[in-house]
């Protein structure tokens, strides 16, 4: 790897400060899973790195009954993992969280470094869109509050300026009475990106659709909610018929790409597929 | 840049100065000469360099030496004490779970990050658990009955 200093502020001010004064030449480390790897590619050449494990109180999760939860930055997929109040009241996390990388690296690597580094294809973004996730971006100007799938600005870009690191990720309590699904394919049953990731959240009342939350992930150049499928499961009724044109709408709000992993015409039946089971699954 | 870190790995302290940029995984081999962790893809993505960071798994190539400051690191070598071998170890062998070993070193940290936790761990939890440990040699079958003997050895 091309050297670096490893800066270890005390606050997240003097972070944001450190990540200003470096000018895009250093970026905030937590697990380091996805960054390291980079550096060591030489695809991303810095002058430094923020550590921010030196900074108190971001390795912690919060959960209230009426504000919802709370991930801090150094929170660890491991420690979601074996988080109660994950696996209670936000399963689609605990579900996205299993089929993550390795244990070894799901000890180390992080929720938000995962939605930070903006792989279309990532686990992480998509029950954070189901849920309705808010980013708290903090900066040398002050603080932010971003919508996660506003976070993305393309195949691993974000919107964050030079000096802005995300310091939590919020996620209001999830509809009383809301089932969801989460539905990947991948080649392997470990350690691989989904070649298609599905997620839904859908809750009826008196028979008919009263929610409906349809995350997609690796079919564009960003994880998205499918807000054409969305509308359409509201207006319908939940029977197979519809199941399966709600399938065929969220195809049609896809752009997939042919690569190593798939073809795009593939991704596309996939797509058609896993969003029929996972409305079947949500929508009883 | 250099810092000067404490790394006490096998229960043993070693003070010593490392660049930033310098991995756990380089300063066991290149200058503790510890090489029982082994030095593979170097992107987490075969477990060959499998150490316990304060009983944690975690893949040594993306751990920098200055993050595993004051830590408790156990490798390999480690393991065996007083010339006699760990039950991991004894199970590994008795069930034929090796062939060239290069695996082996990372293989069994990961089990017994896993049974400390885990003292009876199913077959699904088992392949959950080494899932980040890729062998080429022995197609895992054997690798799944030794954890299974070894979690009963443990278990006394």
């Amino acid at each position: 790897m091309k050297e670096f200093e490893m800066i270890e502020p005390r606050t997240i001010e003097e972070a944001c400060q450190w990540l200003g004064k470096f000018k895009g030449k250093a970026r905030p480390y937590a697990g380091g899973t996805d960054l390291l790897v980079e550096l060591k590619n030489g695809r991303v050449l810095l002058d430094a790195l923020v550590n921010l494990k030196s900074i108190k109180g971001l390795d912690k999760i919060k959960f209230g009954n009426k504000k919802g939860l709370t991930i801090g930055a150094l929170v660890t997929w491991t420690d979601l993992l074996e988080s109660e109040v994950v696996a209670s009241h936000y399963p689609l996390l605990r579900k996205a969280s299993e089929s993550m990388g390795s244990v070894q690296i799901r000890n180390v690597a992080t929720l938000v470094g995962n939605v930070c580094h903006a792989s279309p294809a990532a686990n992480g973004p998509i029950p954070l869109l189901l849920y309705d996730a808010v980013c708290l971006v903090r900066g040398v100007k002050g603080e932010r509050l971003i919508p996660v799938g506003k976070l993305f600005a393309g195949v691993q870009k974000n919107i964050l300026k030079q000096d802005e690191i995300v310091t939590e990720i919020r996620l209001p309590l999830p509809p009383v009475g809301a089932r969801g699904s989460f539905q990947k394919f991948a080649q392997r049953k470990a350690m691989e990106l989904p070649v298609v990731a599905v997620g839904t959240l859908c809750r009826t009342s008196n028979g008919a659709v009263a929610e409906a939350r349809v995350a997609l992930g690796a079919v564009a150049q960003k994880p998205f909610r499918a807000q054409k499928t969305e509308k359409f499961l509201m207006k319908n009724k939940t029977d197979e018929q519809c199941l399966r044109q709600a399938a065929e709408v969220a195809a049609g709000e896809c752009a997939p790409i042919t690569d190593l992993r798939a073809s795009k015409e593939y991704r596309l039946e996939l797509v058609k597929e896993l969003v029929y089971r996972a409305l079947k699954e949500s929508l009883p | 840049m250099k810092k000067t870190v404490k790394l006490v790995i096998n229960g043993e302290t070693h003070i010593l100065e490392a660049e930033h940029r310098r991995t756990l995984l380089e300063v066991l081999r290149d200058d503790l000469h510890l090489m029982g962790t082994k030095k593979m893809c170097g992107q987490g993505e075969c477990g060959s360099c499998t150490v316990l960071l304060e009983g944690l798994a975690v893949n040594a190539c993306l751990v920098l030496a200055l993050d595993a400051d004051g830590k408790r690191i156990e490798t390999i070598e480690g393991l065996a004490q007083g010339g006699k071998l760990h039950p991991i170890q004894e199970a590994f062998i008795e069930k034929g779970a090796i062939q060239c070993g290069f695996c082996t070193p990372g293989m069994i940290l990961t089990t017994k990050a896993l049974l400390v936790k885990n003292p009876k761990p199913t077959e699904d939890e088992i392949k959950t658990a080494i899932a980040g440990n890729f062998c080429r040699c022995t197609g895992y079958l054997r690798i799944v009955d030794a954890i299974q003997s070894a979690a009963v050895r443990l278990r006394g």
